[in-house]
Formats: structure tokens, sequence, C-alpha cells
């Protein structure tokens, strides 16, 4: 397989999984947000600041925001780099570069899902799209996932996408926390709130469409450290961290061959990041949330960055 | 002439005496060939076409089969319309078809080779040297070299009409990346599953094997000392026009669809960049112009190419199908020359007929063609796409006045044919939910291998869907449609 | 008799901005054919990247080199050894004036043949008509030395007034330029007459003192029907013989640039080079 189209399928797996995380996080901090238990989580201009720093790099700004321009920066506002219908176009983009390669269902899914994002209503959107639009991504998302599984052969093309699909999971359940983790800290304190218990556990479950699993696995309210141990470091929750990991491991045996990877090989180094969070405890990361945040980011960065110099260079 | 009484979706389908129609007859009866098919599409209402049409216009969009538009300010995704009543051609005429078409294709390549070997054909007076010397498409790099297998033009796209008289004539031979082919088999699937139930009455012969035929042409050229080649397609990237085409047959060979960024040449072999390091590559389907192929060699800031790409072939480690330097002989102005090319290489009579053609580069055609403007069909002689066209029965005076200045300009730029009425075809009308009599044309595809030859048996039968106009090209507003060649004995 | 020459050529490229790749293309060795045998060439680089040997369109031999790491000056030398034969060009052609040998150069044999080299190009095409005259009564070798002598006599030579983009108008205006505008005005009024002429590229011995400013040279060679290909060197009103070596040719400068090269880098370049031609005589 050419490098430049390995290159293409590996961020056209994250482009279309980062499209789904941030339509959820839009759709589930909103509508929390209107009946939050507390004055603070109801803010507008709370949920509004959540939502920018998860989808723009965490930059808070001290400025009112203005709800429409907020959301249809985020959704539909294709001069902003961080918007869905960018991401949505440039999954696209890449898959028509790898248009030989993939499955005719799999990009007539993907050309739909960008003609569909590329033609929904701004105006309608503004008003009372919102919820519509993001279960519809949310939705494509799904039929995406199902066609890169159904309908690819189990060889290399599919293991390249399924490297970038985990690894922007990781990544986007990593900033979701991240983002929630701030929202935590800003409400604790109003009407008894505390960090541990706070109704941001709740929502940030909710973002990771995980609230009903957490729940029948721990049939107790999420506390701040249940929460995390669940997407951080439960193997079975399918949107957890070390899941993503673990899928990240197998799939990278498929383009390498080699038994014994050498030292300087991303298989290596996946290996290697794998073996350090597989035996982290729970107590241990919420001791030190931040530092632990910006470690795993560091580490997925540069996961992607040896893919990049061993498979895509070209 | 009213078709009213036999089916309502031909209310408004009125026959012009002046042209040749492909189903009626000058009696209005319909021919023998679409007799079947007209009696199955009456069974139909008006509305069943009209949300077939729509069905089929969506799996287009949906699938992404679509060419990009060139505005002034954006580019535009299109569908290339597909028309729901397809093009039948029996047994009979597709015999004619094929031989004269892979006539012409063998007598271009067999030119091409003399060109750029010892130009006997000029020697002997001819074709004039003038021709081939103010071409810009003549590639001196390509002087004294034989090409692998002897092939120049593998590809062809050979563009027919149907004149008022009933017979066919060759509009142009494109030789140098000719495109379409992806829609013939487009055509074919959106047909079979819109109306799979006509299928059934007729034999046609299939298209889809058009990509193992390329697939095989492009092993036979393999340079020498190679064992299994490893063919690519060489694509300029996915804006493209044909980017679908080039990803289609790609897909439908097995093989890379490569930049020129995803190749490198060392020590004068040809590799691919690819996940697992460098491979070799040996033969090269290019979809780039020739002057972008190699900017060492061509336009210096192409980067489109591949550096020291032309070495390579030179050298013989690498093939590049078509054989650059090709577009010398596909010029409008040796389109003239057709049927002396035909004989003088082939010893034969040429099979198809060829329009005959006026060159405003002779000074007395060109006192012709300008006393004739309203009457002649004027063609700049190197542009494609149906770019620069003037139909002089269309033209105000104003504007005949305009294009005899232009010719006077640069004579040799120019050619003037009579304007050929294309036949009429029924074609789905969205506007008045009918079939309407609209003109057709018809691009065949013709491979030349080093051991074998190939005619697609099928074609892109191109419609031009405003009423009137001639103009069948994609980037002009044309569409398609399905094309059945069928077999013997029906 | 024979002339050994060793020739030296030496370029230095500076780049303004660290350049992450580039791909250079050297046409500078010196052919071997008739008069001209290349003994042994070396090719070295300051980066010490391998070389590549290959062709270039009109199967000349370059060097090829590629570096894959960024670099900001790259330094490349060239040695070459070559024996020149002496001979005496005017054994080789038929000064004495036929009839015969203009009716052979209008031939369309000889026309088809030579196609090439009759189309005008950018660089040599004359913008209007010159002061000179061919003369149809004597042969068309005498013809071309007039030619010569006319260019020499006209036109003065001077670096850093043309560049390599200059036209030929321009040329005609200022009557100064170097060898590359002398070689381009030849060829465009030989062609003009329907001599089939064609732009060298090489190295010039200066021992003699004649101009070529240490850097490679430019000369003309004519196709006549009767005598084959004669080198004129209208810089120096000479008939190219054993002082001159030949690299390559083609229809104008832009078919044979010393080098060519796609350079991935921002920024302003400059390229320097020089070469030296010694001489030594064989027993």
């Amino acid at each position: 397989m050419l490098a430049r189209v390995a290159n293409n399928l590996f961020w056209m797996g994250r482009y279309i999984e980062r499209s789904e995380h941030i339509a959820r996080y839009l759709n589930v901090n909103y509508f929390a947000s209107l009946d939050a238990p507390n004055e603070l989580s109801q803010s507008r201009q709370f949920v509004l600041q959540s939502m920018l720093f998860m989808a723009d790099d965490f930059i808070r700004t001290e400025d009112s925001l203005e709800e429409e321009e907020v959301l249809y920066d985020i959704a539909l506002n294709s001069e902003k780099t961080y918007s869905i219908i960018n991401y949505v176009k440039l999954a696209r983009e890449n898959a028509n570069s790898a248009r030989d390669l993939i499955s005719t269902e799999l990009y007539e899914s993907i050309n739909k899902f960008y003609h569909f994002v590329l033609n929904y209503p701004v105006d309608n959107f503004k008003k009372r799209g919102l919820y519509d639009f993001t279960v519809q991504v949310a939705e494509n998302v799904s039929i995406l996932r199902g066609k890169i599984r159904g309908t690819l052969l189990h060889d290399e093309v599919y293991a390249i996408i399924m490297l970038g699909v985990n690894i922007e999971r990781a990544t986007q359940i990593i900033r979701i926390i991240n983002a929630k983790f701030k929202d935590a800290v800003i409400a604790q304190g109003s009407y008894g709130d505390t960090l541990k218990n706070s109704y941001e556990w709740t929502t940030l479950l909710k973002c990771a469409e995980s609230y009903d699993m957490m729940r029948r696995f721990y049939r107790q309210t999420p506390t701040s450290l249940t929460t995390l141990e669940f997407l951080i470091l439960n193997t079975d929750c399918p949107r957890s961290v070390i899941n993503s990991l673990n899928q990240v491991c197998k799939h990278i045996m498929v383009l390498s061959q080699d038994k014994h990877p050498k030292k300087n090989s991303s298989a290596f180094l996946i290996g290697k990041v794998r073996a350090k969070y597989q035996f982290k405890i729970i107590e241990e990361i919420e001791s030190d949330l931040e530092t632990f945040i910006q470690n795993i980011l560091d580490d997925l960065n540069s996961i992607g960055l040896k893919l990049q110099n061993e498979y895509f260079h070209y | 002439m009213s078709h009213n009484s036999e089916n309502p979706t031909f209310k408004s389908y009125n026959r012009d005496p002046g042209l040749y129609d492909e189903i009626f007859d000058e009696n209005d009866n319909v021919r023998e060939t679409y007799k079947t098919l007209f009696d199955l599409y009456s069974e139909h209402s008006a509305k069943d076409f009209g949300r077939l049409n729509d069905k089929a216009k969506a799996s287009f969009f949906n699938q992404g089969i679509t060419f990009q538009v060139y505005g002034d300010h954006e580019i535009k995704e299109k569908i290339f319309p597909f028309d729901l009543f397809p093009r039948i051609i029996d047994a009979e005429e597709w015999e004619v078809i094929e031989k004269g078409v892979l006539q012409r294709s063998i007598a271009l390549n067999a030119f091409l080779w003399d060109l750029y070997h010892d130009k006997n054909i000029i020697k002997e007076g001819i074709v004039p040297l003038d021709l081939i010397s103010s071409s810009v498409n003549y590639l001196d790099q390509m002087n004294g070299f034989d090409p692998p297998g002897g092939i120049y033009n593998h590809i062809s796209g050979t563009d027919l009409i149907k004149h008022s008289d009933g017979r066919y004539y060759v509009l142009e031979d494109n030789i140098r990346c000719p495109s379409g082919v992806s829609y013939v088999v487009c055509n074919r699937t959106a047909l079979k599953r819109a109306l799979f139930g006509v299928f059934n009455h007729y034999q046609a012969y299939t298209v889809t094997n058009y990509a193992e035929n390329l697939l095989e042409m492009l092993q036979s050229v393999k340079p020498k000392g190679v064992d299994i080649p490893n063919c690519v397609v060489i694509t300029p990237g996915i804006y493209n026009s044909a980017y679908y085409e080039h990803s289609y047959l790609a897909k439908a060979m097995g093989v890379e669809l490569v930049e020129g960024r995803d190749l490198f040449v060392e020590n004068d072999f040809v590799y691919m960049k690819t996940i697992n390091g460098p491979v070799k590559v040996d033969v090269i389907y290019r979809r780039i112009d020739d002057q972008f192929i190699d900017p060492l060699e061509f336009k210096p800031d192409s980067s489109l190419g591949v550096p020291g790409l032309m070495a390579s072939y030179k050298k013989g480690n690498v093939c590049l199908v078509n054989a650059p330097g090709t577009g010398v002989a596909d010029d409008k102005a040796i389109y003239t020359y057709m049927p002396q090319i035909i004989k003088y290489y082939l010893e034969e009579e040429p099979i198809l007929n060829n329009v005959p053609t006026y060159h405003c580069s002779r000074p007395d055609e060109l006192k012709y063609v300008l006393e004739n403007v309203a009457n002649l069909v004027i063609k700049p002689v190197d542009e494609a796409g149906g770019y620069g066209i003037s139909i002089g029965n269309r033209l105000s005076p104003e504007e005949i006045e305009e294009v005899k200045k232009t010719i006077q300009e640069s004579p040799r730029k120019y050619i003037a044919q009579p304007i050929m009425s294309l036949s009429v075809h029924p074609t789905y009308i969205e506007d008045s939910e009918c079939f309407e009599p609209r003109h057709v044309d018809l691009r065949t595809f013709t491979l030349l291998g080093s051991d074998k030859n190939f005619v697609l048996k099928g074609g892109l039968t191109r419609v031009a869907l405003k009423k009137g106009n001639l103009i069948v090209n994609s980037s002009q507003g044309g569409g398609s449609k399905d094309t059945w060649v069928l077999k013997k004995n029906q | 008799m024979n002339l050994e020459y060793n020739i030296t050529y030496a370029a230095k490229n500076t780049y303004e901005n660290e350049a992450s790749g580039a791909l250079w293309q050297f046409l500078i060795i010196p052919e071997t054919n008739e008069t001209q045998e290349l003994i042994s060439d070396d090719f070295s680089n300051s980066l010490q990247i391998p070389v590549e040997h290959s062709i270039n369109g009109y199967n000349f031999k370059t060097y090829r080199i590629r570096p894959g790491q960024s670099f900001e000056i790259i330094e490349f030398t060239a040695n070459f050894k070559v024996v020149k034969k002496i001979k005496n060009i005017f054994e080789q052609v038929s000064q004495l004036y036929s009839k015969e040998e203009y009716n052979q150069l209008r031939s369309i044999d000889f026309r088809a043949e030579n196609d090439v080299f009759l189309r005008f190009t950018d660089l040599t095409s004359l913008p209007g008509k010159v002061d000179f005259k061919f003369d149809e009564n004597i042969s068309l070798f005498d013809n071309l030395q007039n030619l010569n002598a006319w260019i020499k006599k006209e036109f003065t030579f001077k670096t850093n007034v043309t560049d390599i983009d200059t036209d030929l108008s321009h040329i005609l205006e200022i009557k100064q330029g170097v060898c590359q505008d002398f070689t381009h005005l030849f060829i465009a009024i030989a062609k003009k007459y329907g001599i089939p002429s064609r732009y060298v590229s090489g190295y010039l011995h200066q021992g003699n003192g004649y101009f070529g400013d240490s850097q490679m040279h430019a000369w003309v060679e004519c196709c006549l029907p009767e005598s084959g290909w004669i080198g004129f060197d209208p810089t120096n009103n000479l008939i190219a013989a054993e002082n001159h070596i030949k690299v390559a040719h083609g229809k104008d400068y832009n078919d044979c640039p010393p080098i060519k090269g796609i350079v991935f880098s921002s920024g302003k370049n400059e390229t320097e080079y020089n070469v030296k031609v010694l001489a030594q005589q064989q027993q």
C-alpha cells in the first residue's frame, strides 16, 4: 500500500471518529445543562465555555459567548478548523485519495454523510437543529463503523483505519475527561457539589456514551473515582482508554511483521505505552489528574508521530 | 408528428424529418431493433420514469460518480446526467464500427512510429511537413526511440456520429488520455438497477470486461526482463475532473492509484513509496498530460509528475501508457489526413468515413471558409472538451465577423467542417416529463497491446440535453446513455 | 596528433533558507564522438551523496544527485580527461559552390530528416529583419563563415548585460552579449535560410585567448547536405575544432543547461561555478 494512501486512511479514521465525539459532546452537555441540579451547571456561559474548551484546543475565554455563534462555529462553520463540518470534509477528502482501496459501500456512506453535513440548513440548525444534527452525525458515524468493519477486507487497509480510529478515540475520551474535569472543578461548592460527587461526572459518562454500562457495572452513582476508572482503565468498556490502546496494539501487529519489534519501531512504542497504562491504579491517577492527562496526550501524540515516520512517510 | 397513441411518455416526441432518428424510421415506425424495448417502455407511465430518473440521479450522486466544473469563483460537483433510454447497436452495424475504429488506431500507431523514426509519409509528400513541425505536441525527446512493444497509442477513444444520411462518421480520434470509459460501466450498472426487466429481452455484450483487458494490455507492454509487471495508474489527484475514473480503473484492475509524489526515480528505475518501503514500478498508465510528467524534461514547475521519469522510460526500465508525444497525431488538422494515412500504412480503404474538412492554413480553403462561415463548424485545432467551437448557423452576423477575424489572425489554428447533423435519440427530459429527441454521438474505446487488440463492445453515447444543441461534452452540459451492442442471431 | 585535456568543473550552490531535499541533474560530461574521446570522469560533492548516472531527453549522459538530508551549501566538483583529435575541417566540407547543394537543402527528405533543428524556438526566433544577407551564389559553408564573421564584427562580447532568458530583439538592439546570445542569433539566422542548426554546450580551451569567460561555452552546429554537422563559434569567429570539447546539443539553451534542479527550499539561492581546461600535447 502507498505510504500516502496509508496516511489518508489513518486520518480518515481519525476524522470520522473525531466528528462523532464532538457532536456527542455538544449534544450531551447542552441538554444536560438545561435541567442541571445547580445554577452554575445550568448557566449558558458555563456550558458554552465547556464546549469551546473541548472542541478548540483547551482555551477558555473571559468574553461572554453568543450561543448561536458558538454552536454554529463548532458544528457548521467551515471556516473554523475545529468544526464538525470541517472534520467531515477532511474525512471525505482522505477517503477520496484512498478511494480505490476502500469498498464502494464505505465510500458511498462517507459521501452521503458529507452531503448531509454540507447541506444541513444553517438557520434551522441555529434555531432548533442541534439535537437532530448531532444525533444524525452520531448515527452516520455508527453506520461508517459498521461499513468499515463489515465491508473491508481485514487486512492492512482495515488495520490502518482502526489505528486511526482508536488513537483518536483514546485522545477524544481524554479530551472529554479533561474538559469535564475542569467543569467539575469550577462547579464544586455550588449547592453542595463536591468534586468527588459532581453532577459533571454523570454528564461525562454520557458524553462518552458509557453511562448505562457504568451504572450496570458499579451499581452506584458515579463519583470521580469510579467514572475515571471506568473510562480509563476498564478493559471491557469499549470507550475506555485502555481498550483503545489494546486495539491499537492488536492492529499494529498486522502491519509489523516482527515477532520482536525493533526498539525504534511503532510496534515497540505502542507496546510500551500500553504496558505503562495497563497496571496503573486509579487512586494514583486521580491524585494528579492534570499531569496524567498531559502525559497520556503526549504518549498518544508520539505514537501518531512514530507511525507517521515509519509508515506514512512519502 | 406524434406518437401519442402508442405511448404517453412520447406525447411530445416530434421527429424532425431532416435528422436521422435512431428509433423511428422515416414513416414513424419503430425500427426493428428497438421494437421490443419500445413496447416494454410503453408499460411504464410518465410518473414511473420520473421516479426512476430521480433514483438514478441520487445513486450517481451518493456514489460520488461526479466531475468538477470550474466556474469563475468555485468548483462545483456535478453528476454526469444519465439517460434512461439506452442506445442499441445491432451486431451488423457494430461489426463495421469495431473494424473501423481498430483500423484507425492501428494506422495512427504506424503513423506515430513513422513520425518519430524515418518520417516516410512526409518524405513521400502525403502529409505536409508543416503540420508536424508546427505542432506543439511533437516531442523531440521521442525521436528515434522505440517504445516497448512498438505501441504509442495503447488506448484510443474514437468519437463517431451518425449523420442524416444514416452513416457513421468519425469526428475525432483521442489518443492522449481519452476518458469516459468508467461512465460506460456506471451507465450499465445504473440501467440494470433501474430497468432490469428490459435486459432479459436483449442479448447485449458485457462492458465490465474493459478493466481486465486494460490490465492485460498494460502487462503486455512490460519492460524487458520483468516477469510479472507492477502496473499503476497515475492521476493528477483528487481535484482532477476525471478523478473518479482514475480511481475506478485502479480499483477495477486491482492496481495502485498513485500521484507523482508517490513515485521517485533512482538509478533510472521508478519506485513507489509504500508502507513497507520502495516497490519498483514497471508500467504506468498515466492520466497526466505530456508536459507535466517530468519536471526535469518538461515544465520545470510541475509537481504532478516524477523527476527523471522520462530518462527511465527512454532507458526501457518503465513503460508509459500512452506513450509521450501521441498528441501530434490526434491534432484536428492531422485528422483530415486520416484516409490517406490509413491507405499509406495499411494499404486498405478506410472503413469509417471522415468528415470533409477545410484547413484554414491553405489559402484557397481559407477563402472558402471565410465566405461560408454560416454553414460551417469552426474548430480550434488544439482545444479539447468542446471549447472554442463556433457553429456557423447559430451565429449572429456580428459574431460571424468576429469569428472571421479570429481565423484570419491565426489560420493554422483553425479547421472548418460542414455542419454535421448528429442523429437524435429519445431522451428523458425532466422539464417536460417525457422523452424528446436529442442529439447523440458515440465514443468507442480501443486497446492496442503488444500481442492483442481489444475494442470494448459498447461505448459512451453522449447526449446533448439542451434542445437542438450539438455539443455533447460533459463540460458543456451533456449527458450519457447506456449503449448496448447486441450479439448476433437475435 | 592528439590533444589531451584535463577539465575541471566546480560549482557551489548556496541557499538562504535550509533546503530539505533536492534533485539535480548535471549535463557536463564531454561526449565521445568522432573527434573526441572521454577517457575518464569523476564527480564528487561536499555532502558525499552517491552519484547516479543517467541521460537527458536527447540521450546525453548526465549525473544526478538526490540529497535526502537538509543543507544550506553544497559544492560539486567534476574532473574529465578527454582526448581530442586534431582534424582539418576544411577537408570535410565542400567549399565549392554547387546548385545541387541548395536543391538538396530544400528537398523534403532533408528537411524532414532535420525537422527538429529547423523549428524556431522562443530563443531562436528573429523579431524582424537583420542586416546579414545570404548569397546564393556561394556555397552554404561560405555563407555560414560570413555569418560567423558578421556576428563577431557587429557584436561585442560583454558579460552581465544579458541573461539566459534574453530574447534576440534585445540583443540586436544593444549589440552586446555572451556566447549563448551569439549562438542563438546564429541559429536563428541560419534556420531562417533553411539550414538545420543546433545549440552546442561544451568547454572551450582558452589557451589562445578566446572568449569563453572560464564558464561553459556555447557554439553552433549546422547540418550541410554534403558535409554533415559542422561547428561554428560565432563568439570567436572560429570553426569549432580541437579547442572545442562538446558536451551536448539541443534546439537552444533550454535543452542543455549544465545544471537543472528541483530544490525544496524557500528564499533566495545562488549558484557559482567555474571551469578550467588544461591542454597537453600527446606524442
